[in-house]
């Protein structure tokens, strides 16, 4: 008996060892990739780029004297690499043969799209994220006017690499930032058609100090506004300003920034910070119409004014609030017009909230949902709550 | 030549050996009458101990009576032997005594017993054997000529180790002593602690050679019911040559003897032990040791230190918070660590990963490979650190920080991060009670080699292993991971956080049954009543 569990127990053993280290990597056996840019090349083939950490340029304590984290001068911080392939996995295979380590999506941190590959439709690539274990559904996607491989190719000044600075420029919501499960789900929705970020390489800041004149001017990824897409091909783009219009409907509109007109001060101005807010669409059917009704709720603080604006008056309130209103009424309509008129697709989830409501119409209705949406009519009601003036009862500056 | 051998090996024959460990008839003998019949005995069993001296004199009141005193020099205190026992009976006739009063040889013995000897406990036996080992244990034997008793003084006094702070439980508030080597010191050091009859101490010998005295220390009426005849009753199962350390006794008496995880704890703090008593346990104490078995014992005794008692029970709480993590820590971060790095460096952030990739570049072994040399490193350290002679010290600290802490770094064979895991684990090991984590630390070594073959799956698997093994062990009937399984709720208040005294009413309900209330309940200090 005593013999029998200790036979058990030593298979046991084995078998744990003999599986072991499957699956292991180690860390100087992985290249990882912080971003990763498909593009659809003029011979319509799908190109790939990696933007591969160099370990060695950041952090190389036994060098001794390396800066700890931080990157090393004169090396390159990210090696970008591409080949070109029938499908993503195609192209990938030969970037594996290229490059001395396993290649590791696991820490990829964004999903940046040419136009090109845009316009031709991204549901060619797509699957194949989908199907990668280690990708992860939290990757920004990101759509780009230039080539993706462009993009990837430039290094950011602050972040270590320019691939985690957008990233971040994603989390902190400069934009409308679409996380790869949220697009896959829009992708797959007849109700939503999917949105990106947009984002370019521009030129950012001046180089400064002596000897740095003839430095080439420094290119940043950077956020500059959405691209709408019906289907999954790429229609048009939004810029800034109506990307603004874009997250109240969509409801993002945490750390959005207003700034209306002084209600006294003619050419003077006030800026509000959104520090909460939420958005309801409410469907109707009746006769064949679709009517949607949107209520816009924002709760703002005052963060500038340009004149002494009296704030402990509750009508100057009442009155901001009111002006503040009808600067989100204004963003939501030149969106609206936009998409729902000039593009004619539904990038905000209407399909989705009268889905919810209207089953059975629905089932009719979806498969030309587009065109229904087009002819929809859209009610606005918004309502902005002040809720934080600061402690400055008037401007400290201005004399009294 | 042939000659030669023969007269002495037949001069050997006349002459008889001094009984080995393996003769044991003599010890049934009885004392005779005739002094010099019992010294011939005693010659010969003690023959060739320089150490034992002989002293024949006569007695004061009636020359006639030879008196001998057998004792072992540098056990019996010098001082009052010649003092108080030779100085009454050779010189200093009792001055109570009318002149004409006479002894006959017949009353000697008890007149001796009873008026002639200056020393505090006396005994008298008839016993050859119970003699020979007061004799030996340090006491002095008074034989008187024509009796076929003797005397046993207890007059030992011997070079002993003065009683200092406790090496291995250190308390910045609290008592510092801790026990000695001598039995006697260290049940007086209890005794006055636990300045009560109800505080039992049962003293029997163990070991054929050695003859250690090994008490059984309890507290009647407190004590969990049927421990003290368990102890007991394990102690008298061990017929062993020696006893030379309470570590002897743990392993003969262990609950587990198979298990890595030792289920009697030691400690040399007094108030420890105390502390131990009044909960319901029993102690073991071992003379020649300072270390004092406490049974049954708990596994949470590892995060517990006398001193969370002694202060403030908010921040020692906090301190036995910190006590738990570490003793998780201590037991997982490499393990961990070795995991995350082969396995799952998705689970690492993006910075944090990019950093240790970096560090790991110009490391040409894998993960476990420097995480053991590192670990292996760590404990030879240690181990060099508790071994070295004293003067050295210094030589091997400063070696084992630099070869610890920079070279390896900078040579390239580990990275700054496994050192920090590596330092991590070890510093958290000296936060628990020394003597529980000798077993976890052997733990750690598998823990780590599983991690690195089969990640966190395979750790995670081990943990739970670890734990229904934990679970499955008992200490004198006790659950040993009580009172956390089986799950007592309110007995968790002096485990995760040390709660005030006022609301410690109970003993640990398991343990201290038999006498469960602490404390008056409502002892929490308040306003007083308003006065009149």
């Amino acid at each position: 008996m005593k013999q029998k569990l200790f036979l058990i127990l030593f298979l046991l053993f084995i078998t744990l060892n003999i599986s072991g280290c499957w699956s292991k990597k180690e860390l100087n056996e992985i290249a990882i990739i912080l971003g990763t840019g498909v593009d659809y090349t003029k011979d319509n083939k799908i190109q790939l780029t990696y933007q591969l950490a160099r370990p060695a340029a950041f952090g190389g304590g036994g060098m001794g004297g390396g800066p700890g984290g931080g990157a090393a001068m004169n090396q390159n911080i990210t090696w970008v690499i591409s080949a070109t392939g029938d499908t993503v996995f195609d192209a990938q295979d030969k970037l594996s043969q290229q490059v001395s380590r396993h290649l590791y999506l696991g820490h990829n941190v964004v999903l940046i799209l040419g136009e090109r590959l845009c316009r031709h439709g991204v549901k060619d690539v797509n699957n194949f994220f989908h199907r990668q274990p280690l990708s992860r559904g939290t990757v920004w996607v990101m759509a780009t006017p230039q080539e993706a491989k462009k993009v990837l190719e430039s290094h950011s000044e602050l972040q270590i690499t320019s691939a985690q600075a957008v990233g971040f420029l994603a989390r902190f919501r400069t934009g409308y930032a679409v996380k790869f499960r949220d697009f896959s789900q829009d992708l797959a929705s007849r109700g939503t058609d999917p949105v990106l970020t947009r984002v370019e390489l521009k030129n950012q800041g001046v180089a400064q100090g002596p000897g740095l004149e003839k430095v080439h001017h420094h290119q940043e990824i950077v956020i500059t506004g959405t691209a709408i897409f019906k289907g999954d091909k790429l229609i048009g783009w939004l810029d800034s300003r109506e990307t603004q219009g874009l997250r109240c409907i969509k409801g993002e509109m945490h750390e959005m920034r207003i700034t209306v007109p002084s209600p006294i001060y003619p050419d003077k101005n006030i800026s509000l910070k959104v520090i909460a807010g939420n958005t309801k669409i409410e469907p109707a059917y009746q006769k064949g119409e679709i009517k949607f009704y949107l209520t816009v709720r924002a709760e703002v603080d005052l963060i500038e004014q340009q004149d002494e604006e009296d704030f402990t008056q509750p009508e100057m309130i009442k009155i901001v609030e009111n002006k503040a209103a009808a600067e989100i009424r204004q963003h939501i309509k030149t969106t609206l017009d936009k998409v729902q008129g000039e593009y004619k697709v539904d990038s905000f989830g209407f399909g989705e909230a009268f889905h919810c409501k209207h089953k059975r119409e629905w089932s009719m209705l979806k498969n030309r949902w587009d065109e229904e949406f087009t002819n929809a009519q859209v009610y606005l009601t918004v309502k902005v709550k002040l809720r934080d003036t600061g402690m400055q009862g008037r401007r400290a500056s201005l004399k009294k | 030549m042939f000659d030669f051998f023969k007269s002495k090996k037949t001069q050997e024959a006349t002459k008889l050996e001094s009984p080995g460990v393996k003769e044991q008839a003599w010890r049934s003998q009885k004392l005779k009458t005739s002094l010099k019949e019992n010294l011939t005995t005693l010659h010969f069993i003690l023959a060739d101990c320089s150490d034992v001296v002989f002293r024949e004199f006569n007695f004061a009141q009636l020359p006639d009576i030879r008196l001998a005193l057998i004792y072992v020099d540098g056990l019996a205190d010098k001082i009052q032997v010649s003092n108080f026992v030779m100085r009454t009976l050779s010189l200093e006739v009792p001055p109570a005594l009318p002149k004409e009063y006479k002894i006959s040889k017949a009353q000697a013995f008890d007149f001796i017993r009873d008026r002639g000897l200056c020393i505090h406990q006396i005994d008298e036996t008839d016993s050859l054997a119970r003699l020979i080992d007061a004799i030996m244990s340090g006491d002095t034997v008074l034989l008187v000529d024509g009796h076929a008793r003797a005397i046993i003084n207890s007059a030992r006094g011997w070079e002993a180790r003065s009683i200092q702070d406790s090496k291995t439980d250190v308390v910045v508030r609290g008592p510092r002593e801790s026990f000695v080597e001598t039995l006697r010191t260290n049940t007086s050091l209890l005794r006055r602690r636990i300045k009560n009859p109800a505080l039992k101490i049962e003293v029997r010998p163990i070991g054929q050679i050695t003859r250690t005295d090994v008490a059984v220390i309890y507290i009647k009426g407190v004590v969990y019911p049927g421990l003290v005849t368990e102890v007991k009753e394990r102690l008298s199962r061990i017929e062993i040559d020696a006893v030379l350390e309470s570590g002897y006794l743990e392993e003969l008496i262990d609950d587990n003897p198979l298990s890595p995880f030792c289920t009697i704890n030691h400690t040399d703090r007094v108030d420890k032990v105390a502390a131990m008593l009044l909960e319901g346990r029993a102690a073991i104490l071992t003379d020649g040791s300072p270390y004092v078995l406490t049974v049954p014992t708990l596994f949470n005794e590892i995060i517990q230190s006398p001193e969370d008692y002694y202060q403030r029970y908010f921040f020692y709480s906090l301190i036995r918070l910190i006590r738990l993590i570490a003793l998780i820590f201590f037991v997982t971060a490499p393990a961990i660590y070795v995991a995350l790095l082969t396995f799952h460096q998705e689970m690492l952030p993006t910075a944090l990963l990019l950093s240790i990739a970096g560090q790991r570049e110009a490391v040409p072994f894998p993960t476990i490979v420097e995480v053991l040399l590192m670990d292996l490193t760590f404990e030879t350290l240690r181990e060099a650190g508790i071994r070295m002679p004293q003067p050295v010290g210094q030589a091997v600290s400063i070696v084992g920080a630099i070869v610890i802490g920079d070279a390896s770094v900078r040579a390239g064979l580990v990275s700054p991060a496994t050192v920090i895991a590596v330092a991590l684990t070890g510093i958290a090991s000296f936060t628990l009670c020394y003597a529980g984590t000798l077993s976890l630390r052997l733990i750690r070594f598998p823990l780590t080699m599983i991690a690195a073959f089969t990640g966190l799956f395979g750790l995670i698997t081990s943990l739970i292993i670890l734990i229904t093994h934990l679970a499955s062990l008992r200490s004198f009937g006790i659950p040993f991971l009580y009172p956390v399984m089986p799950l007592s709720p309110a007995e968790l208040k002096d485990v995760v956080v040390r709660a005030p005294w006022w609301a410690m009413l109970t003993r640990p309900h398991l343990l201290g049954k038999e006498n469960l209330h602490r404390m008056k309940a409502g002892l929490k200090p308040k306003p007083p009543e308003k006065r009149k």
